[in-house]
């Protein structure tokens, strides 16, 4: 075999062999269809928070109101959302506080 | 110790603070212990805690130093996110069966910079906050884990890849299956813990449906400013609560749901709350109702009167139904046991139920130990040795042996230890496991 039909039997190899992330994802029978369902609904429900936070400090019931969405549901995001940096508290507006999306530097 | 060795003197079943006594002071004693925990961190409940009562020292700083010292120290081998499968008498001591369940991370590689945390697209309710908040599908549990390691939760992983293309150590592995390891040992110290009495188990409170109807681990997390919400404030909407309700015995002392028992510790964490929230909000209108408030230890009595005494409304009356109303606040049928039995009924912004404790393992399948009409452990001698089992050999600690507070959960650690000790001793067991190996 000459150099150039050993690199293309090399590359043929690696293309067959399976990545570790697809051998779990085999194992585990892949993302379950209620996974699939929350991971699509969870983008859909960011994407709305993020833009209606986009247009300026909100507390949760007006971000619900805004998004269409229930505010237990507007809370757990958006509390999720802060955890890992996306939104900062703002000030106390009568019993709810406001937030706003963090700026990114 | 970073190797799993094939022989350990003591055997630990649980990583709580009851665990991690029991560990150290038989590591004091020059025994060597393997501490098995099912979580993926040491620490147990009182990590999650907000504040201690009648101290109110902060938990987490007076839990992490036994944290430390039991990870640190050179006579434990602590083995977390594992479970004991199997327990035999094995003349001398015991063969037990341990599943070292599948991290997908390397855990000596992983330096827990959470990267992989940062990089994960999915967000899923946290179990540490008790649903209360989210943490991704490959997580740290918290800042105070023991180890300090992620661990990928598969069920809810979307199979992109990106933790593994972040790690700095490249320590992701999705490879990785569970192992099963047999090790022996010449005693065991069962510490497994507590769980809370389901809060769907009295229906007519609302537990587990109507949001605003919290778990009392639930209003810790929320309490605390490294918590899901930063501060306490409302699950539904995110209200700063002005009004909430506590209700006593929600979970024990009673037959209908199974929880007979008195549970210790409810009357003192409802007062511990509720005054620690008299002092977060200013103004807050706090009401306990009780059918008896049970204050019996060390600082308790004193406690009681003094958050009295801050403005803790504490009532004698038997809550009967919890409704939802608008604004998903929350309305209260209950009995005024001081006026006649006389029925009222009150608007909350939140309500906790104080639940009681019961049991988190049964050991059923695992070791052939007695449990009590209770639910617990078994011991044999209530009175004089609490810590011993139906099985010579295997000792009881913490709330694995009933409901009980963290100083008497630390003060039971230390004699089932010390109980160990002796039998070990007495059997011999090193000089018998080594003479054993040889043969």
């Amino acid at each position: 075999m000459n150099d150039t039909q050993e690199n293309q039997a090399a590359a043929a190899q690696t293309a067959r062999e399976k990545r570790p992330i697809d051998i779990l994802r085999e194992r585990h029978g892949g993302m379950s269809p209620e996974m699939k369902d929350y991971y699509k609904e969870q983008t859909r429900i960011r994407k709305l928070l993020g833009e209606a936070l986009g247009k300026g400090t909100k507390t949760v019931p007006e971000l619900a109101r805004e998004c269409g969405l229930e505010p237990q549901v507007t809370m757990w995001n958006l509390m999720a959302m802060r955890r890992y940096g996306k939104v900062v508290e703002e000030e106390l507006r009568g019993d709810y506080y406001a937030y706003r999306l963090k700026e990114v530097k | 110790m970073d190797e799993f060795k094939k022989r350990y003197d003591g055997l630990v079943i649980g990583g709580g603070i009851a665990g991690m006594q029991a560990a150290l002071d038989l590591a004091e004693q020059d025994y060597e212990v393997l501490l098995i925990e099912k979580d993926p961190s040491i620490g147990g409940v009182m990590v999650g805690l907000n504040k201690v009562f009648p101290t109110l020292d902060c938990s987490s700083c007076i839990c992490t130093p036994r944290m430390a010292e039991s990870v640190h120290h050179k006579n434990i081998k602590i083995q977390a996110y594992s479970e004991v499968t199997s327990i035999r008498p094995n003349d001398p001591g015991f063969k037990v069966t341990v599943r070292k369940k599948a991290r997908y991370v390397i855990e000596d590689k992983c330096i827990g910079c959470s990267q992989c945390e940062l990089a994960c697209p999915v967000d899923v309710p946290h179990e540490f906050d008790h649903g209360l908040g989210a943490r991704r599908a490959i997580y740290i549990p918290h800042g105070n884990a023991i180890p300090q390691v992620a661990t990928l939760d598969v069920d809810h992983c979307t199979f992109c890849g990106r933790c593994a293309k972040v790690c700095p150590t490249q320590c992701v592995d999705y490879t990785q299956e569970p192992e099963d390891v047999e090790v022996d040992v010449g005693a065991v110290i069962i510490a497994s813990g507590l769980l809370i009495t389901p809060m769907d188990a009295k229906a007519e409170y609302g537990g587990g449906k109507l949001i605003n109807v919290l778990n009392p681990l639930g209003m810790e997390a929320i309490q605390s400013s490294s918590g899901p919400y930063g501060r306490p404030l409302r699950p539904s909407d995110g209200k700063v609560p002005r009004k909430i309700a506590y209700v006593q015995c929600a979970g024990s002392r009673d037959h209908s749901i199974g929880v007979p028992y008195c549970s210790r510790v409810c009357c003192m964490y409802a007062l511990k709350q509720a005054l620690l929230l008299r002092h977060y909000i200013h103004g807050i209108d706090i009401t306990i109702y009780h059918m008896d408030i049970r204050a019996f230890g060390k600082g308790y009595e004193q406690f009681y009167r003094r958050v009295m005494k801050e403005g803790v409304k504490v009532v004698k009356g038997k809550v009967a139904k919890i409704t939802e109303v608008e604004n998903q606040d929350l309305m209260l049928r209950v009995e005024m046991l001081d006026e006649g039995g006389r029925v009222d009924e009150r608007r909350y912004d939140l309500v906790v139920l104080s639940q009681g404790l019961v049991p988190a393992w049964d050991g059923k399948g695992v070791v052939d130990i007695e449990l009590g009409d209770d639910g617990f452990f078994k011991s044999v001698s209530p009175k004089i040795s609490p810590v011993l089992t139906t099985q010579d050999g295997i000792f009881i600690a913490g709330v694995a042996a009933g409901p009980k507070d963290i100083p008497d959960a630390i003060v039971e650690a230390g004699a089932a230890a010390m109980e160990a000790a002796v039998h070990l001793e007495r059997i011999g067991f090193r000089e018998r496991a080594l003479a054993a190996s040889r043969g």
